[in-house]
């Protein structure tokens, strides 16, 4: 089977500078809520320490005893995925979640929909756009009317 | 016969016309979402917690989340066996056998043992539970923050050695959790703690977000990236009128049993999960396999099915000792589950049990109903719920993103934790991408606030002196357990290593 530590790479160099930059942060804690181990820093620094060490020793087996089985893993992964899609709904997911409250519930709901499953690999447009329509506007009675949680009514204020 | 008569004082509570009606709406809403592929139990009630928010008393609300909890569970196994996509890791067990036997045509008796042997377990838990939650939760009442953290220590350790492939990764998931559970004010102290600058952290990140995050957008952007790769999944038909025959019934009963009494204690442990039981009760049932059923064994066996399925559902209801008694949740469902008790400002544990009596043995009672209702819908039901398999993919998926925003939207209100959300699922698809374990991150975070109380508290009466969590001798007792747990696996599979029996690196 095939290996790849490419992906176990990246994804532990990325582990270690994050966990780093949550040291960085556990340091900028006020020590003025009670200083040493029983303070708000101690428990922070632990996990902070943890993560480091963590993902140093998860980098260092790709090199280091590697652990194979990942490595299977990482290639398999690699070889299926097409990565424009999973990227496109990422910001078809930001685009959404902004154009909320300016748009309202329905209408922005209504937008996403449709194009999120054609990239998903549905060709049924016309039908996936009512789908999306009716979900949202079913949706938006239900939680408006009977669960009592307020949804951005933007462009349609029908209730 | 306390607990007998407390639980009738529940059952009085609890069977009113409304209430019967909220549990059927539960268990049908539950059902309807745990069917919904790649959706486990634990997303189920995150996705349906919005509905908790018209509620004014708690015990309408906590009807609805045990029909909840039980169709979600049922839904999860039907999905399995018509389709082999497991959404939570206690029902793979169940898939091995029961996608075997729906490809062989016989998905209607492998839909009805799953059924009626969740049913049974169900039933058997239950009554476990009644007489054992008030004894526990006695106890529990003695516990010192010291033994609280022990607890909690254990909790995280064998959900993070005894479950998955990699200890470094289980470990990474662990730390990923309770890095998020810091996050925001401390309680303490009133300071703010690795929130990077940004105001709306100071909150806290919602375990309802972290749980959507990973579980919906994680997965849904994985399925996404693996679109082009792989044919698509052929959902197996439910042919037949019979569902489960004689012949069946007398091959289930026993396994259903034998499941039950495997899943229960290890539900009810503070290491709790459902991995360990089912497989156990799968490898249990294929030794004690004779003749037609030995043969059948690989191709679609009966008793395959009813054993780990029973065996899931009495670990689930094991995990609500625990949960109810001392507050501590073992599994990531569990821990959602805290989330719906939060709403309503209820922690659970031995102060429920003491201040609001009426109100968990009420639950409790609800849970009977919500297991017999569960069985009183589905089975007549399967045929519909085999419909709900037949939305193609890419409609359900956008469905689910649509749903997991709306869910985090309605509870927070906000397009900021909408984000947060968000950056979680992505965080999600590539701990897919690379094997790590979603549940630990789930524990660590709810936990993790829990252990660091209970740790600083511990600290703060001794005078920062560590000796205070070696006094308890049941602490003791549960710290050595968790270093047990966490170098005993690594070191078997070392000596069998050394000895040449093959221990795989």
């Amino acid at each position: 089977m095939r290996r790849s530590f490419a992906g176990p790479r990246i994804a532990g160099a990325v582990l270690l500078a994050g966990s780093l930059a949550v040291l960085i942060a556990v340091f900028a804690i006020p020590e003025r809520g009670g200083s040493g181990v029983s303070g708000p820093r101690f428990v922070p620094l632990v996990v902070a320490i943890g993560l480091i060490a963590l993902s140093a020793v998860f980098l260092l087996r790709t090199w280091v005893r590697p652990d194979s089985e990942l490595a299977e893993h990482s290639a398999a992964e690699d070889e299926a995925t097409h990565w424009p899609t999973p990227a496109l709904i990422a910001v078809g997911l930001v685009a959404y979640a902004f154009l909320l409250e300016p748009l309202g519930y329905i209408v922005a709901t209504t937008i996403f929909f449709a194009p999120v499953a054609y990239l998903l690999g549905s060709r049924a447009i016309v039908r996936d756009a009512l789908a999306g329509l009716v979900l949202a506007v079913v949706l938006y009675t239900a939680f408006t009317q009977y669960l009592g949680v307020s949804l951005p009514a933007g462009l349609t204020p029908i209730f | 016969m306390d607990a007998f008569s407390n639980l009738i004082d529940g059952f009085g509570t609890v069977l009113e016309l409304q209430n019967l009606l909220y549990a059927a709406v539960g268990v049908l809403l539950g059902t309807f979402v745990g069917v919904l592929p790649g959706i486990g139990p634990a997303l189920t009630i995150a996705l349906l917690l919005p509905l908790t928010f018209n509620f004014d008393d708690p015990v309408g609300a906590l009807i609805l989340f045990a029909g909840i909890y039980f169709g979600g569970m049922y839904g999860g196994s039907t999905t399995s066996i018509l389709l082999n996509t497991p959404g939570e890791s206690g029902s793979v067990a169940t898939a091995i056998e029961g996608h075997e036997m729906a490809k062989r045509g016989r998905a209607g008796p492998a839909l009805a043992t799953a059924a009626i042997g969740s049913f049974v377990a169900g039933t058997v838990g239950l009554l476990l539970l009644t007489f054992l939650a008030e004894p526990v939760a006695d106890l529990a009442v003695q516990l010192q923050p010291a033994d609280y953290f022990a607890l909690t220590v254990l909790a995280f350790v064998s959900v993070t050695a005894l479950v998955g492939r990699s200890l470094i990764r289980g470990m990474l998931a662990l730390f990923l959790g309770l890095f998020i559970g810091l996050i925001g004010i401390d309680q303490v102290s009133g300071q703010s703690r690795l929130t990077f600058g940004i105001a709306q952290l100071d909150n806290g990140v919602d375990i309802v977000l972290v749980a959507v995050g990973l579980f919906a957008v994680g997965e849904a952007l994985y399925v996404a990236a693996r679109l082009r790769h792989g044919g698509h999944d052929e959902i197996l038909p439910v042919k037949g009128a019979k569902l489960l025959g004689r012949e069946d019934l007398r091959r289930s009963w026993k396994p259903w049993l034998r499941g039950t009494a495997l899943g229960f204690p290890f539900g009810a442990m503070p290491t709790g999960g459902a991995e360990i039981p089912t497989f156990l009760s799968y490898a249990t049932e294929k030794r004690l396999a004779r003749g037609k059923a030995r043969e059948e064994f690989g191709s679609g066996a009966i008793e395959g099915v009813a054993g780990p399925e029973a065996a899931n559902n009495a670990a689930f209801t094991g995990v609500l000792v625990p949960l109810l008694t001392i507050g501590i949740p073992t599994s990531a469902t569990a821990a959602i589950l805290i989330a719906a008790f939060q709403i309503f400002d209820l922690q659970p544990g031995p102060q429920l049990f003491a201040k609001e009596p009426d109100l968990v043995w009420a639950l409790i009672a609800s849970l009977y109903v919500g297991n017999v209702m569960l069985l009183a819908l589905n089975l007549p039901l399967v045929r519909l719920w085999v419909k709900v398999l037949e939305i193609p993919k890419a409609v359900l998926t956008a469905a689910i993103l649509v749903f997991a925003t709306l869910g985090v939207y309605s509870i927070s209100g906000s397009v900021t934790e909408v984000m947060i959300m968000y950056v979680i699922g992505v965080l999600g698809f590539f701990m897919r991408r690379f094997d790590f374990p979603v549940a630990p991150v789930i524990l660590g975070v709810i936990l993790g606030p829990l252990m660091e109380a209970q740790f600083r508290r511990t600290l703060l009466v001794s005078d920062n002196d560590f000796g205070a969590f070696l006094e308890r001798p049941f602490a003791v007792v549960l710290l050595v357990l968790a270093v047990l747990a966490l170098v005993l696996p690594a070191t078997i599979s070392r000596v069998n290593r050394v000895r040449g029996l093959g221990g795989e690196d």
